[in-house]
């Protein structure tokens, strides 16, 4: 099953990651000098360059689907992982993603038929197997997250864009659409960027330009293969660094601040369920004792780095960590900020903060 | 506006010596085969379709309705609406546009008659030298006719399909009846049967929402058929389907009966007036999420039910791969359900004005597919039946579908004039 087709130097559609013009102006100043590496291309853009029988494939098809009804409600009893109903859902797309045109697989072709893919069937088998034995996430699999109306790119050391993030880039619109100060521009700030997600989401509803920052250099790398996919180079600056290191340019500026910093206890990360403690990064998810060391920070940080009447936005570990955080506003941070608000998630549970610097 | 068109409209035309439409069907000519070269069978064949086309279109509503839309078209302060002055402006140019139609048609076939009747008095190498307008021979007319009988067939077709909304894409939601396991497996049958369906007519297939059943089948599903028509072939299917078989779910080998309803919403175009929708009247809802959210979790399901409060509908999605857009999915869903809701509103209204078929009961049941003892589908709203359940059940709806759309129209006692 080790095939040749598992040496990913053969594919020749991994792009470099390209800087920002901007935000590399000749001396990379927090940039770290060493090798970034090379983010990978999602299954759905490679070329489909490899060629396999009809039968072949309905052949993994039905071995993948048997092993997805194995699992029935096992993880979901243990850790609340994925159940078998979801996984067939998943292994749909990942035919979407992986055969060049997926309408075939339910087709009624001559066995000899060929078919194209976009990554070798052993490649096919390894990888669902993963999914299924090594509960490795879906979207590292296919390379890619669907987030809102974007397909962002992930990989292994990058945090999967959550559903619940979405809703920050409908707050950021909201905030635009009721305050007329916040349309004229200026520079936003998204502290943390991983995939560089939110970033995106919101520099497509702004005018003016955001500042990713990640103190990961695999997310650096990730969010900038993003924000160059989705051709937003001249609006989206990534910086390498911790918080708000790389924002002494324009401390005091900052016409918005958006954060999903890592929030979650560090003793509950071993008890998450095994596609989130044994796969996504640590540094990505672990808030330090309560959660909040991080949270805290950028509060105090967004005091000196927004401009009167500046906007923030911060999604937390849910109602409790809201309350303290609006409460640490609103008493320790005294004067600093108005208009703080709790805001609901899908699932109604209180999960931003949200308000304006004084 | 061109008052002489329409006044045209309401005068009754007739051949020179006075034969109207009427007239040649209560001759009664005996129609041949197409092949005939008979122009009186031809004549009476245009006659039956024209007669069949103006009660398919309700032509007797339809001259008041232009009249009540010219009038309203004539305000000055018309545009200051102009989604209302739009719609009633492609209304009154719509209906314009079949009248002239079929007008066309009628006095297409009267010239050809006075043709026939003139070459016969006279002799045909004295007419051509009458002049251009008379310069049709009579074999001339008569091939005509032919042509006029073939495509006068086409149009009664599609004046099936005349409605307000028939023309629009639609949602086809199939939900399963109560009978557990057994139903949820029809369910999915039917809604195979309609992607089928969709698949032959060319019509595209998105699947918005689908709620699996525990065992086998599903609770309940909607699809999304992309397509011009996709409304108007597909009301007709608006009803509960019913099943009889032995259940391969019963280990005692019994004959089960299921149910399966039907519900098919239009989707209106950007043109309509849509019902306005406040954000602020709208709870939305992530199920089935998993406990805490957020960072904790890593679900590749991110459904998403809205439910619009004021009239406690709700339309749900979960079939995308982003929240973002099963939202979205889920928001058209909701749009046209409210939509349709405000259209049945408005029909009640202007009953008198009810071009389209909403006033269905969604709970009757229309249609059994029996698949013992005998295997046989019957529609019992048109008596139409076909005794290979097999082949309908893969799609081959169509004799289903305009057999009930000509009966619903066409049964109209009330004659149209
Ligand atoms: C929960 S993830 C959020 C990623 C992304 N914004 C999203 O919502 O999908 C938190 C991110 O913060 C980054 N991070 C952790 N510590 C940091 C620090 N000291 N400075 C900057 N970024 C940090 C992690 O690398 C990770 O990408």
């Amino acid at each position: 099953m080790k095939s040749s087709c598992f040496t990913r130097a053969s594919l020749s559609s991994i792009l470099q990651p390209v800087f920002p013009p901007r935000s590399n102006p000749g001396r990379p100043v927090f940039c770290s000098t060493a090798v970034r590496p090379k983010p990978r291309t999602p299954l759905y853009l490679r070329p489909p360059a490899f060629r396999a029988t009809f039968s072949e494939l309905q052949k993994w098809h039905i071995w993948a689907k048997n092993k997805a009804t194995s699992v029935g409600p096992t993880f979901s009893d243990l850790d609340n992982g994925p159940d078998s109903a979801l996984l067939h859902r998943e292994l749909n797309w990942l035919v979407e993603d992986a055969v060049e045109n997926p309408n075939l697989i339910r087709a009624c072709l001559d066995d000899t038929a060929p078919v194209w893919l976009r990554a070798c069937l052993e490649e096919l088998y390894e990888v669902w197997r993963q999914r299924i034995e090594e509960r490795r996430p879906f979207q590292y699999v296919v390379g890619c997250e669907h987030w809102r109306d974007l397909i962002v790119s992930v990989e292994e050391g990058v945090l999967i864009p959550r559903p619940e993030t979405e809703v920050i880039v409908d707050l950021v619109d909201d905030a635009l659409k009721r305050n007329e100060e916040l349309r004229n521009g200026g520079v936003w700030a998204d502290l943390g960027t991983g995939s560089g997600a939110l970033a995106i989401g919101i520099a497509r509803v702004l005018g003016g330009r955001v500042i990713a920052t990640d103190l990961s250099p695999v997310a650096v790398a990730v969010a900038s293969y993003n924000v160059q996919r989705y051709d937003l180079q001249d609006k989206i600056a990534v910086r390498e660094g911790s918080w708000f290191d790389p924002l002494k340019d324009v401390e005091g500026e900052l016409s918005g601040l958006v954060s999903n910093p890592p929030y979650i206890p560090s003793k509950d990360i071993d008890g998450l369920q095994a596609e989130v403690c044994k796969h996504e990064p640590r540094l990505a998810l672990d808030g330090g004792a309560n959660g909040m060391n991080d949270l805290l920070r950028l509060c105090n940080g967004a005091a000196s780095m927004l401009r009167p009447g500046g906007f923030f936005a911060f999604e937390t570990n849910g109602e409790t960590q809201s309350k303290i955080l609006v409460d640490y506003m609103d008493a320790k941070m005294k004067g600093s900020f108005c208009n703080t608000m709790i805001m609901s998630d899908f699932a109604g549970i209180q999960r931003f903060v949200t308000g304006y610097r004084t | 506006m061109d008052l002489g068109q329409e006044t045209a409209a309401v005068v009754e035309a007739s051949t020179s010596d006075g034969l109207t439409v009427e007239g040649i069907i209560a001759n009664n000519w005996i129609i041949y085969d197409e092949n005939e070269s008979d122009w009186k069978s031809h004549a009476a064949a245009i006659a039956q379709s024209i007669h069949l086309i103006k009660k398919r279109l309700r032509w007797k509503k339809l001259i008041p309705r232009l009249e009540i839309l010219s009038e309203q078209l004539n305000k000055p302060d018309l545009w200051d609406d102009p989604t209302h002055a739009g719609k009633i402006s492609r209304e009154h140019g719509s209906i314009m546009s079949k009248m002239k139609e079929v007008n066309g048609f009628e006095q297409e076939l009267f010239e050809h008659i006075d043709m026939i009747k003139l070459a016969r008095e006279e002799n045909d190498s004295e007419l051509e030298l009458v002049g251009p307008h008379f310069s049709l021979s009579r074999h001339e007319s008569l091939k005509a006719l032919h042509t006029l009988r073939s495509n006068i067939k086409e149009k009664e077709l599609e004046a099936l399909l005349a409605g307000e909304q028939d023309s629009c894409s639609c949602f086809i939601e199939v939900q399963a009846g109560a009978g557990g396991t057994e139903s949820m497996d029809w369910a999915s049958m039917v809604m195979q049967m309609y992607k089928s369906w969709a698949e032959r007519r060319g019509f595209g297939i998105t699947v918005v929402d689908e709620m699996p059943g525990e065992l086998a089948g599903i609770k309940r599903a909607t699809i999304k058929v992309d397509g011009e028509y996709a409304f108007g072939y597909a009301k007709a299917e608006v009803g509960a389907h019913r099943l009889v078989r032995i259940s391969p779910f019963d280990s005692n080998k019994r004959r089960h009966t299921s149910f399966a309803s039907v519900a098919v919403i239009p989707i209106l175009g950007d043109g309509s007036t849509r019902v306005q929708i406040n954000e602020s009247d709208l709870r939305i809802e992530r199920y089935r999420s998993g406990g805490a959210g957020g960072q904790s979790v890593n679900t590749t399901d991110s459904a998403v039910r809205i439910t619009h409060i004021p009239t406690g509908v709700t339309a749900s999605c979960q079939n995308e791969r982003s929240q973002h857009q099963n939202k979205a999915s889920a928001m058209a869903v909701l749009q046209s359900r409210l939509d349709q809701l405000e259209m049945e509103r408005q029909a009640k209204i202007n009953a008198e004005h009810t071009v389209s078929l909403t006033d269905i009961n969604f709970g009757s049941q229309i249609r059994s597919y029996v698949l013992h003892p005998y295997r046989m589908v019957k529609d019992h709203r048109t008596e139409y039946e076909v005794s290979d359940p097999d082949s309908v059940l893969e799609g081959d709806l169509d004799g289903f579908i305009l057999s009930f759309l000509s009966a619903s129209l066409d049964k109209n006692k009330d004659d149209y004039l």
